[in-house]
């Protein structure tokens, strides 16, 4: 399995303020799959997908990615964890801003010996022409749409995506969901993309549902439809 | 990535240029002075080393009564030492000028041009170049001494003038009114001759040691020299020559006497020893005798032993016998007693006999026949019994009587053996308290006998003693009779040191004149490295307080690039280059600014040039100090934002995606009854607590810088004014050779000088013996004891002491030592002045009772002008005085400027970069409806009390630095001992300059905080 956890716990705070968010979480997920995680809010699902990036320490059980297991990596062991199979997008984008579209990529570039090529990415992505702008410069889809490729650029065996659609309205969602599913089919890419949006379930190959820290639903979706036909994002 | 970054730096750089700039042109100003400072003082050190190594300045120099004969000269010479002759004599020339003319050296001190040429005629000369400047005297330009004129021909510099002070006393240059003047041999001669000079002509000569000899051989070949006093022209030293030797003839007097008691002690110690021999034989006699003394009380202890015993058997016997007796007495009481009841029993008896008798011749009378002879026939037997009746009552009465007598016979035994008994009880009370007493007596006499043993020793000893104390002092005769000779010897020694053509004996190191000018920059050079460190810290720590700010603001940036992998030691550097840019560009502008503008080093020059004679200084820059200037601003920086911004970056990438912010302080903070402004500001400062620190720390900076200059600034002062107001004398004439009469007029003076070194500057004292009626010092009752005195401020400021300390002076051997206790302390500066009473001053330093050499007074006195070492007016004092401030008046404006606007930028980025952190704040609370006015006082007017603050304890914590460092560091090299004491006014001034600067950045920066519109609220939020 590429990515699995088992049982896996996390909890927040002592005594009065305690919480647990994840009660123990086990779940399967297969290279070059898309996975939805779903589930209200404080369900778990940012903390899961955290656990899984290595951002947050677990308080038990197991979590592989790729092979490698992730509980026990600290300091540099976790950077390079992080560096040899992980590109990151967050719903707030979270560029450097003041650099342009193409440094904001090369800063991710030189992270690995074997990067995509530059160049084709940003054609991927349609930011050619975007390319020498500043994130201020930029639509949310523009600077989104440069935050994968940011996170692409380094070709990583995982892309988590937290809320990538959560700051965009509905056209740019749709672009950045399409863009994402062209991804996965042109590299591969396995992808847990944690969303409240309902629809972007439809699109993807395994859905988690989450509740209260627990699994609710986990199923592999039978019926997938390409992301440009998605409805109500 | 590392290159990407870094051009993420040069793009903050561009958009912090503003304030980058700012600190640019702080670093720069900093780096700029910092460097011409140092390169400043290496010229002068390394220009100092190359001219004394070339223009062969002196090891050292000595003065003599007159001139060193050939002989002499060639007694030194031949062991391979140099030797010049520095003869000089001061001319008055102009009003109230002085100028020392010297013939052109050959060998030692050679004169440095630095225009011009030597002379060659007599009427040429070569001027000191100081003198020239102050007194614009140019090439060609003419100078008349006496009636000899000169035409200028050149400018230079000696190295034994690199200060140039006419004595060597002198703490200050004034090249107004003294210099210097070489003219040839030809026309010194000339010169002298004319005799218009100041004063008779100074025998002075420089030498070379080549390493040849050492100092004190060289001292000791110059002292062996003596010379005959009529050699000598000057009639002022024949005339004080012959009162020495007057002196000296009562010295011989007094060692006469010396030689006549150490006889007279001989003598005595012998009578004595004689009388201690006859002692301890009447001694030794007496030891003997104490065994047979001893032997005598033991028997006498042994019959009185027995004697006790004796005594006690014979109480006890007496005891017996008294108990007999009384037995004795009671029996012979009763005995007494039975024969008096035997008595009256007889009388019963004799009476019944007479009535039987009386019956019976009753009877035998009757006429009864029968009865009659019946009775008759009883007649004869009651007669018989009337008889035996008076027999038996004789007998009966005998024995009552005896009876009687037996008993009071038996009872006065008894009596007298009580009696006896209690006599024999004090016997024995008596007996035993002669054994007890025996007893002691045989202690005492055995305690006796050890005494007399020790005695004995001890007389022993004193006989021994005695004859050796009676060998000693017959030794001492002897003894004191060579040292007469000797002192006889010594005494003419003495007085051929007097004679001594040894006068003064200086190295080059005890020369305060020479190589001053790189002492005084050795100070500036240190303070540089120092101060210039601090400020690159000051001005790295200010950037890294925007690179936090920076860091903040990127916070969740920062954490989606931890969360690709991106590493901390890389993006530590990414952020840590902008300062190191800023700082390593500002280092090379500053350090390019100081090296190759006129503005730079030749600026800082001038401070050394327009003090001292300096010969032509030719600019040198060490690789140190390039290397200071480009890398230590770099350096520094690196290290202070590496140390700060690792600390920013040490999150977690969740921390720093969540942008959870560490430092919220103070949101805790909650002082009941607090209003809500007051508490909220005092949340602000809490949370800007970083830049908070930053401000007190430039502020505490340029406190330091403020307050050097403010220490300079009064210390000149205080020289000027203190020199002016605590001189009440109007003259103080120094004399070479004293006369015997105190002028009219005049208050006599004795000094002695002396030399003490404190923070590695040896400086003159003087202890200034006068008279309990000198009206020119405030000293009161002068004490009356040898060792207190009364020192002046200028002493007691130098040598840090105080009321009740002991101050030390050696002479120039350091063979005697004198000890001073401190009894008071007076308000005096212009010299080094340790008060004391004159005649203790004579006592102490062997002169007579008369002596004098200096003569204060209030009026110009009627004084040969031969006989003085030295004249003093107050006016030349006055004039002097104000030099330092003259001096020192541009570095002081120079260093208040700087330490302003350090302040002030500091303080203005700060105070703006706090409120651009707030700006999202600060259009939140105008959002709610907050005026301008209170929006003013939650985010701006909480700086007023970390200003205030800071000034009340860096004000203090800066003069106690300052303080500490100023005598010992910045003016440890003057030989002047007053205080940079602030009147509390002048810290109070501080403090109003520094709330009048903080409120200039107030008022500036309340106009960006009116800026802040509430839409900045949509705007910066993502």
């Amino acid at each position: 399995m590429f990515i699995e956890t088992r049982d896996l716990k996390k909890s927040y705070g002592e005594g009065g303020s305690f919480v647990q968010v994840l009660k123990g979480i086990s779940i399967k997920i297969n290279k070059g799959e898309m996975c939805v995680i779903q589930g209200t809010s404080g369900s778990g699902k940012s903390t899961l997908l955290n656990c899984i990036g290595g951002l947050d320490d677990i308080d038990s059980g197991n979590v592989s990615v790729a092979g490698t297991f992730v509980e026990g990596l600290k300091g540099e062991k976790l950077s390079d964890y992080r560096r040899a199979n992980l590109g990151f997008i967050f719903q707030f984008y979270n560029l450097v801003p003041n650099l342009t579209v193409r440094e904001n990529i090369q800063v991710c570039e030189y992270l690995t010996k074997e990067p995509l090529n530059m160049d084709e990415l940003i054609d991927v992505l349609g930011l050619t022409e975007h390319q020498h702008k500043f994130p201020s410069q930029l639509s949310g889809g523009q600077q989104q749409r440069c935050a994968i490729a940011r996170a692409l650029v380094k070709n990583p065996k995982v892309l988590l995506c937290d809320e990538p659609t959560g700051a965009l309205d509905s056209k740019t969602s749709r672009d950045i969901l399409v863009l994402l599913e062209k991804i996965n089919k042109q590299y591969g890419t396995t992808m847990l993309i944690v969303t409240h949006n309902n629809s972007i379930k439809n699109m993807v190959d395994h859905v988690i549902y989450l509740k209260d820290g627990e699994i609710y639903k986990d199923y592999i979706n039978e019926t997938k439809v390409p992301a440009s036909e998605l409805e109500d994002l | 990535m590392g290159w990407i970054l870094f051009k993420r730096a040069l793009r903050d750089l561009k958009t912090g240029f503003a304030r980058y700039i700012a600190l640019s042109l702080l670093i720069i100003f900093s780096l700029f002075i910092v460097i011409s400072l140092m390169a400043a003082a290496d010229t002068v050190i390394d220009t100092t080393e190359i001219s004394d190594r070339e223009l062969c300045c002196e090891d050292g120099e000595f003065s003599v009564f007159v001139p060193l004969r050939d002989e002499e000269l060639k007694k030194i010479t031949d062991h391979g030492v140099t030797v010049e002759k520095m003869f000089y004599a001061d001319y008055e020339i102009n009003e109230n000028q002085v100028l020392r003319a010297f013939k052109v050296r050959e060998s030692i001190n050679k004169i440095s041009l630095i225009e011009g040429t030597l002379p060659i005629s007599d009427s040429e000369a070569v001027i000191e170049r100081r003198y020239s400047e102050v007194n614009n005297v140019l090439i060609g330009d003419k100078i008349t001494i006496g009636e000899k004129e000169f035409t200028v021909t050149g400018i230079g510099a000696t190295p034994d003038y690199n200060t140039v002070i006419k004595k060597i006393s002198d703490t200050v240059v004034d090249s107004r009114y003294f210099g210097l003047i070489f003219i040839t041999p030809e026309a010194y001669d000339e010169l002298y001759a004319s005799g218009c000079s100041l004063a008779s002509e100074e025998y002075y000569y420089a030498y070379l040691l080549n390493d040849v000899m050492s100092e004190d051989e060289l001292k000791e070949i110059l002292e062996d020299n003596t010379f005959d006093v009529d050699d000598v022209d000057d009639e002022y030293f024949k005339e004080y020559w012959n009162r020495m030797t007057e002196r000296k003839d009562e010295l011989l007097d007094g060692i006469d006497e010396l030689k006549d008691g150490a006889d007279e002690l001989a003598d005595g110690a012998e009578e004595l020893r004689d009388g201690i021999d006859e002692f301890h034989e009447g001694m030794t006699d007496l030891h003997d005798a104490v065994p047979d003394l001893t032997d005598g009380i033991e028997a006498l202890d042994e019959g009185a032993a027995e004697l006790e015993s004796g005594v006690k058997a014979y109480t006890s016997a007496v005891d017996q016998i008294e108990s007999g007796a009384s037995e004795l007495s009671d029996g012979a009481a009763q005995l007494a007693s039975g024969a008096s009841e035997l008595n009256s029993g007889a009388a019963q008896y004799g009476e019944g006999v007479n009535e039987l008798s009386g019956t019976v011749g009753v009877m035998a009378q009757s006429e009864d026949p029968y009865i009659a002879g019946v009775a008759a026939g009883f007649v004869d037997p009651v007669t018989a019994l009337a008889t035996g009746y008076g027999q038996i009552q004789s007998g009966i009465a005998g024995v009552d009587s005896g009876a009687a007598a037996l008993s009071a016979g038996a009872y006065q035994l008894y009596s007298g053996i009580k009696t006896l008994n209690s006599n024999s009880a004090a016997l024995r009370y008596g007996a035993a308290a002669l054994h007890a007493g025996t007893t002691e007596l045989k202690e005492g006499a055995a305690e006796f006998a050890e005494g007399i043993d020790e005695l004995y020793d001890g007389s022993k000893e004193i006989k021994d003693g005695s004859s050796d104390l009676a060998k000693g002092a017959r030794e001492l005769s002897d003894g004191v009779n060579e040292f007469s000779d000797e002192a006889n010897d010594l005494i003419d020694e003495v007085f051929n040191i007097d004679l001594s053509n040894l006068r003064i004996f200086m190295t080059k190191a005890d020369n305060p004149r020479i190589d001053s000018a790189a002492d005084d920059v050795q100070i500036n050079y240190s303070a540089s490295i120092i101060f210039g460190i601090l400020l690159v810290v000051l001005f790295a720590y200010v950037i890294s307080v925007f690179i936090v700010h920076t860091i903040d603001q990127e916070s969740a940036v920062i954490g989606a690039l931890y969360s690709m992998g991106v590493k901390r030691r890389t993006l530590t550097l990414s952020y840590v280059a902008v300062p190191v840019i800023v700082t390593f560009i500002s280092g090379i502008i500053g350090t390019l600014i100081a090296v190759y503008t006129p503005a730079g080093i030749p600026a800082q020059l001038q401070d050394t040039l327009g003090y001292f004679s300096m010969p032509k200084l030719d600019i040198i820059v060490k690789p140190f100090i390039l290397i200071y200037g480009l890398a230590i601003p770099p350096v520094t920086a690196f290290i202070v934002n590496v140390l700060v911004v690792r600390n920013r970056l040490v999150r977690t990438p969740l921390s720093l995606l969540h942008n959870e912010q560490k430092a919220v302080r103070g949101k805790e903070l909650k002082i009941k009854g607090m209003k809500f402004i007051p508490m909220f500001r005092l949340r602000q400062i809490m949370r800007e607590i970083r830049a908070g620190l930053t401000v007190i720390f430039g502020l505490f900076m340029s406190l330091l810088i403020a307050l050097m200059a403010i220490n300079t600034s009064v210390y000149c002062s205080n020289v000027k004014n203190s020199y002016i107001d605590l001189t009440k004398y109007e003259y103080m004439y120094t004399y070479k050779y004293p006369t015997e009469e105190v002028p009219e007029g005049g208050y006599e003076a004795v000094a002695e000088g002396f030399k003490k070194e404190i923070y590695g500057y040896t400086f003159d004292v003087t202890v200034l013996g006068i008279t309990k009626d000198n009206p020119f010092f405030d000293t009161g009752d002068l004490p009356d004891n040898d060792s207190d005195v009364v020192l002046s401020s200028s002493v007691a400021n130098k040598y840090n002491l105080t009321v009740g300390d002991i101050f030390t002076l050696s002479n120039d051997k350091g063979e005697r030592l004198y000890a001073f206790r401190v009894a008071r302390i007076t308000d005096y500066t212009a010299s080094m002045f340790v008060f004391m009473d004159i005649d203790r001053c004579r006592d102490m330093f062997n002169e007579d009772d008369d002596y004098f050499n200096v003569v204060f007074s209030d009026h110009p006195l009627d004084i040969d002008g031969g006989r003085l070492y030295s004249t003093v007016s107050k006016e030349e004092i006055a004039r002097s005085s104000g030099v330092y401030v003259e001096m020192m008046a541009p570095m002081v404006t120079t260093m208040s400027v700087a330490s302003a606007v350090v302040f002030l930028v500091v303080m203005y980025l700060m105070v703006k970069m706090m409120i651009d952190r707030s700006a999202f704040n600060i259009s939140l609370v105008k959002v709610f409806g907050f005026r301008n006015r209170e929006v003013r006082k939650m985010y701006l007017d909480g700086n007023f009390y970390i200003v205030a603050i800071g000034a009340l304890i860096s004000i203090p914590l800066c003069k106690l630095i300052m303080d500490y460092i100023y005598p010992r560091y910045l003016v440890s090299n003057v030989g002047v001992g007053v205080t940079a004491d602030y009147p509390p006014v002048l810290f109070a001034a501080i403090f109003a300059v520094i709330i009048v600067l903080y409120l200039a950045i107030n008022f500036v920066l309340t106009g960006r905080i009116r800026n802040i519109k509430p839409a900045e609220v949509l705007k910066n939020r993502e």
